[in-house]
């Protein structure tokens, strides 16, 4: 079940990490709303993937609330993560489990009692019908990839992370993933996009989240990001990117 | 070729070694090296040998025995299979050597070269671990005699996967190509049987009479026309090791050193078919190997099929899903399947040994069975490692699952349990079938079925018990703690092995003295009204002390896990 539009399905709020002296996210606070799609966009080291993998609950913060659904991440771990999905950019998958003995492990994990119905739509949606009694072992990175993904989706989550989700994927894939992405934004869910590749953060996302230095140094739509400094009117993202973390502005091309 | 193939296989075991020696200011590493040669050093260098007079009987079968022993390890590599060692190919290898301009045979000559190290100190192990026994030459001589031994049976067995690789890829034609072979290699297999029919009774006489007959029996029938010429090449290869001066060695070392170089010419001269094979086999083998993260044991693709034992149902406890998830990685890794072949095939021969004759070998074998099961309450948790030892690597993975702590620390260690509990209750059945067989058995029947019946009670909890302590010592110490299913070789690695049972069975004692207590508390008061059937409500006593001290720790070590962060480096 999805929470009510309005209501912030993923709220950060002072989000810290601290890795012995190095403070790799500071006071980073922003809401993800239901059907909203936020790319987290950044330079190498910016701090974007500790912030989605604190998300995740894979790291603990330093200081900072993260709540998903309302459930507080510290303090209710097994129901926050019960609403979420990461998907990392390297898919870790278990050696000795099969396509289909993946998706049934997520549906033991994630309580999905339908499981048997699910997995072969999931499957056709991402191509590996073919491939269900396959380890990952005979399986390409892109087929590796989105069987990750299709792990993610299993549940059917409320929060969907996604880390580099394009990674290893073909053109046809990259297109799929994409309308993935957006279909299930459109049905409610709330995702981060953490990514390099601007023109795909430009094409779906909904609002950006510029990253430098493990702070906030840009946040909003593109447009309200453009707005706010009248220099860049008119430029697309990879210019405003430049132009934000690099001191002397966009290199010309 | 071979000056690019010598100096890429030097500067690797440079850099190695290298990597060793500076990692020895890590605290770890320099207790598990200490340890290690320690035990080296008291294995191989303090057992020194007895004054001459005290020469041994069974001196003058290490020539049939080693030869016995080549022809097994020959026989190994043709039935089950390649050198893995010497075929398996780095995923660098495979980017820069299969793809740069270098020949198939450059290829097998650069893996033979490679294999060399481990040849080398593998023989200078040998040569310490043999300085006790009490033949053959010097030191020196004993050290080349083993590396003669050691290259020639590498170098067969990297034929016999050739071979092999070839009828599996080319499959009839191969076999066309094979045919005269196999055909010569079956009917001297038959012949040998035949020849040595007539020994079959005074080797039957002789095991009954003791180790002594047996063995003159056994040289009686290797001194037949047919077996005597078999096990010409394979003695040949024995004798310098059991050469008792420099002339007889070097004597000896004529045909051993003629059987190396035919099997050189034999492994390079494989035909390019064969070559090709291997190389693409490895190919195939280093990409799996890459993309699982470099895990070296492929999952069986025969056993996919699964008994609706190990279905998944999609709901109920969340941990059912590691559980099953850690259980069926043991059911596809070959070594588990053997495992619990072996115990089929062990149980099957008990009863059948139990049933007929003295009870003398089947007395052995229950021994042999029960000694392997008390042992594997201390190595098997070192050995059945599919818990957080593996998962640890996805730790990422873990923790963004929605369970809490104790539950993934609870199922992790579970699976293990499981698997090892089964194994000893197999060895225990084992046993229990085979020392049927003996009439004048002490102790009497029932008290072995009451002391069958309390194991069969305690054990899981005293295994859960000991597969917690490990697990805790990942989770509280990664860094000391070898995560992932392989295992790294060479003396840092066997004195953390040693640390860690040491250090285990003091924990697992120490943990187990409260319940044991109880449970010999309860034994002794029930042991009037009951007899040795009191052992069975101990055995319950101690399961139950067992499972209060475990739950308590599966609760503190799931907070550890739920305070625990992935850092680079640190897991791998």
């Amino acid at each position: 079940m999805l929470v009510g539009r309005g209501l912030a399905v993923i709220e950060v709020e002072g989000l810290e990490k601290l890795y012995g002296d190095f403070l790799a996210v500071r006071g980073l606070s922003f809401q993800v709303q239901p059907g909203e799609v936020l790319g987290l966009v950044g330079p190498n080291g910016a701090g974007k993937t500790t912030t989605i993998r604190s998300i995740a609950g894979i790291i603990i913060p330093s200081r900072g609330e993260i709540r998903i659904g309302g459930h507080d991440l510290g303090r209710e771990p097994v129901a926050a993560k019960s609403l979420l999905a990461f998907i990392p950019d390297e898919p870790h998958l278990f050696d000795y489990l099969t396509v289909e003995e993946h998706l049934r492990f997520m549906g033991r994990l994630y309580q999905v009692a339908d499981v048997d119905t699910r997995i072969p739509g999931l499957l056709d949606e991402m191509e590996l019908g073919s491939k269900r009694s396959a380890l990952p072992g005979e399986l390409s990175r892109g087929m590796k990839q989105k069987l990750a993904i299709a792990c993610g989706l299993l549940h059917e989550p409320q929060a969907l992370l996604l880390d580099e989700p394009l990674t290893g994927l073909d053109p046809v894939g990259i297109r799929r993933m994409k309308s993935t992405i957006v279909r299930r934004a459109e049905a409610g869910v709330a995702v981060i996009l953490s990514s390099h590749l601007l023109h795909l953060v430009e094409e779906i996302c909904t609002r950006v989240l510029i990253m430098q230095a493990g702070q906030s140094v840009a946040f909003g739509t593109i447009a309200e990001i453009v707005a706010s400094r009248p220099a860049l009117r008119g430029r697309r993202l990879e210019d405003v990117f430049l132009a934000l973390i690099t001191p002397d502005g966009p290199p010309s091309t | 070729m071979i000056r690019v193939f010598t100096y890429l296989a030097w500067r690797t075991a440079h850099n190695r070694v290298s990597r060793q020696l500076r990692r020895l200011k890590s605290p770890r590493y320099l207790a598990a090296l200490v340890f290690g040669l320690a035990y080296i050093w008291i294995v191989a260098v303090e057992q020194r040998p007895q004054p001459a007079s005290a020469t041994v009987v069974g001196a003058r079968w290490v020539e049939l025995l080693g030869a016995f022993g080549v022809v097994g390890a020959v026989l190994w590599g043709w039935i089950f299979g390649v050198e893995r060692r010497v075929l398996s190919f780095t995923p660098a290898e495979v980017t820069f050597l299969f793809a740069g301009p270098v020949p198939r045979r450059g290829l097998v000559q650069y893996k033979l070269l490679r294999n060399q190290l481990l040849i080398l100190f593998n023989s200078l192990l040998w040569t310490l671990i043999l300085a006790r026994e009490r033949f053959g030459a010097s030191p020196w001589l004993r050290a080349l005699s083993i590396w003669v031994l050691l290259t020639t049976i590498s170098f067969h067995r990297l034929g016999a996967s050739f071979v092999r690789t070839s009828l599996l890829e080319h499959g009839r034609i191969a076999l066309r190509h094979r045919v005269v072979s196999l055909v010569v290699l079956g009917t001297v297999a038959i012949a040998i049987t035949w020849s040595a029919q007539s020994a079959f009774p005074a080797l039957a006489a002789g095991w009954q009479a003791g180790p002594t007959t047996f063995l003159d029996a056994l040289a009686e029938a290797a001194a037949q026309p047919l077996p005597r010429m078999v096990l010409a090449p394979f003695r040949a290869l024995i004798r310098p090791l059991a050469a008792h001066s420099f002339g007889e060695w070097l004597r000896a070392m004529g045909p051993a050193v003629l059987l190396l170089g035919l099997h050189y010419i034999w492994v390079i001269r494989a035909d390019t078919a064969f070559e090709e094979a291997a190389a693409e086999a490895s190919l195939l083998r280093a990409r799996q190997a890459s993309a699982r993260g470099g895990s070296p044991s492929a999952p069986s693709l025969a056993h996919r099929r699964l008994p609706p034992l190990f279905r998944l149902a999609p709901l109920g406890w969340r941990g059912a899903a590691l559980i099953w998830k850690n259980l069926l990685a043991v059911v596809r890794t070959r070594r588990a399947r053997n495992m619990a072949a072996a115990l089929v095939v062990g149980a099957l021969a008990a009863a059948a040994l139990s049933f007929q004759g003295d009870g003398t070998v089947a007395e052995i074998a229950g021994w042999l069975a029960l000694t392997w099961a008390a042992l594997s309450l201390v190595i098997g948790p070192q050995w059945i490692r599919n818990d957080l030892r593996s998962d640890l690597l996805k730790l990422d993975l873990l923790r963004s699952y929605p369970l809490p702590g104790r539950s993934v620390v609870a199922a992790e260690t579970a699976a293990s349990t499981l698997v090892l509990t089964c194994m000893q209750v197999g060895l225990l059945l084992v046993a229990y079938i085979a020392f049927l067989g003996v009439p004048e058995m002490d102790p009497p029947l029932d008290v072995r079925t009451s002391v069958f019946a309390a194991a069969v009670v305690c054990l899981p909890g005293i295994n859960f018990l000991g597969m917690l302590i490990h697990n805790g010592t990942a989770l509280l110490f990664p860094a000391w703690v070898h995560l992932g299913s392989n295992r790294p070789g060479g003396v840092e690695a066997l004195g953390q092995n040693m640390l860690m049972i040491v250090a285990f069975a003091a924990l697992l004692g120490m943990a187990l003295a409260v319940p044991v207590a109880m449970a010999a508390g309860l034994g002794i008061v029930l042991e009037g009204s009951l007899g040795w059937w009191a052992v069975v409500p101990a055995a319950l006593a101690l399961e139950a002390g067992v499972v209060a001290e475990s739950t308590l720790l599966v609760r503190q070590l799931g907070r550890v896990f739920e305070r625990m962060e992935p850092i680079a480096g640190a897991m791998s």
